[in-house]
């Protein structure tokens, strides 16, 4: 499957613009994870940055997945079957950190 | 003829089920190289959610802060907060974008190009590895292990007052970046073995780098998964 020029040019771009957001977003995040320091005890400041945190990580991961693996220029049907299982772990991730909380809450009260 | 009916109808998603071709348009390896990834996915997702669940039960005042456990960097000593882990977060992204390259040369069939790019991959690969070692050791020399908690001094130098953390999160910590720097060591020895065949003209001879494409999925997967426990460890 050798390229024309032009789509080769085109798919270099694509893959410096994606570097360039990777970079960006993970000097940000560094960035704002150093604040943590300032504002240990403020756990709603806590909460929001930690909330920030996730969402820059998932558009990292969207351009991981998307621009480097290549998933974006594949067939739909092949990007389905790979994804819908990884929406079982969002349901492990709520489940498990509930529990988590649960447990919190019981050694608190039980001692 | 028979061939230009195939043509069509590989055109038309109803009817690439009915037999005669790829019904996802990519070869048998490059789709079980997904299914592979997909189960990893999982298991690095058991891993890091199960962090995330004994961090909540010990509780946030308790848990100890990354900007105080990960703030040396080589030379320099302590005092850096993150420095070190970004600087091999960028390591690890930028030895991805070497592998896309590697993969982009591939498809054009040029050899020198994919031995360019996937040696500078190799290399990334060896400097985050080789970063985590001095991460690790600094770590147990400071006494966390899988046996001993994490400490730290709290309130300024000399003030004598400690912070010992949890058990769990040295425990957690080697595990899972074990784990994860184990997959970065079967990415160097696989990548290695594929550049050994590129350099020997198998691929070339072959007439397709599409082994260059699956070990590429295989790499920034681990890439992928390291933006997670970056998420987890070192800015949450």
């Amino acid at each position: 499957m050798i390229l024309s020029d032009q789509e080769y040019q085109m798919h270099k771009a694509a893959v410096w613009r994606a570097t360039i957001i990777l970079s960006v977003v993970t000097t940000v995040e560094v960035g704002i994870a150093l604040l943590y320091d300032t504002f240990f005890h403020e756990s709603g400041f806590r909460m929001a940055l930690a909330v920030f945190m996730i969402l820059a990580t998932l558009v990292k991961a969207y351009y991981i997945v998307a621009v480097f693996m290549h998933l974006k220029y594949e067939r739909k049907a092949l990007a389905i079957t790979i994804l819908m299982p990884i929406m079982f772990l969002i349901w492990l991730l709520i489940a498990l950190l509930m529990e988590g909380v649960s447990w919190h809450h019981m050694i608190e009260f039980y001692g | 003829m028979t061939t230009a009916t195939n043509t069509v109808q590989a055109n038309s998603e109803s009817n690439v089920w009915e037999g005669g071709q790829a019904p996802f348009g990519v070869k048998y390896g490059k789709l079980m190289m997904w299914y592979f990834l997909l189960s990893d996915a999982f298991t690095f997702a058991a891993f890091l959610i199960s962090y995330g669940a004994i961090r909540f039960t010990v509780g946030q005042d308790i848990w100890p802060e990354p900007n105080r456990v990960f703030d040396a960097f080589p030379i320099l000593g302590h005092g850096y907060p993150l420095l070190f882990v970004s600087m091999m977060t960028f390591i690890l992204i930028l030895s991805s974008v070497f592998m896309v390259r590697a993969v982009q040369e591939g498809h054009q069939m040029n050899k020198k190009g994919v031995i360019l790019w996937l040696g500078f991959t190799i290399i990334g690969g060896i400097a985050f590895l080789s970063c985590q070692a001095w991460e690790w050791t600094h770590l147990i020399h400071n006494g966390m292990t899988m046996t001993s908690p994490i400490s730290y001094e709290i309130g300024g130098h000399g003030s004598g007052a400690v912070f010992v953390g949890p058990l769990a999160f040295g425990q957690l910590f080697f595990t899972i970046t074990g784990f994860h720097g184990f997959h970065v060591t079967t990415g160097v020895v696989i990548n290695t073995i594929v550049f050994l065949n590129v350099v020997f003209g198998t691929y070339e001879k072959k007439k397709n780098y599409d082994m260059v494409e699956k070990v590429g999925l295989y790499w920034h997967f681990v890439d992928l998964v390291w933006v997670f426990v970056f998420l987890g460890f070192y800015l949450l």
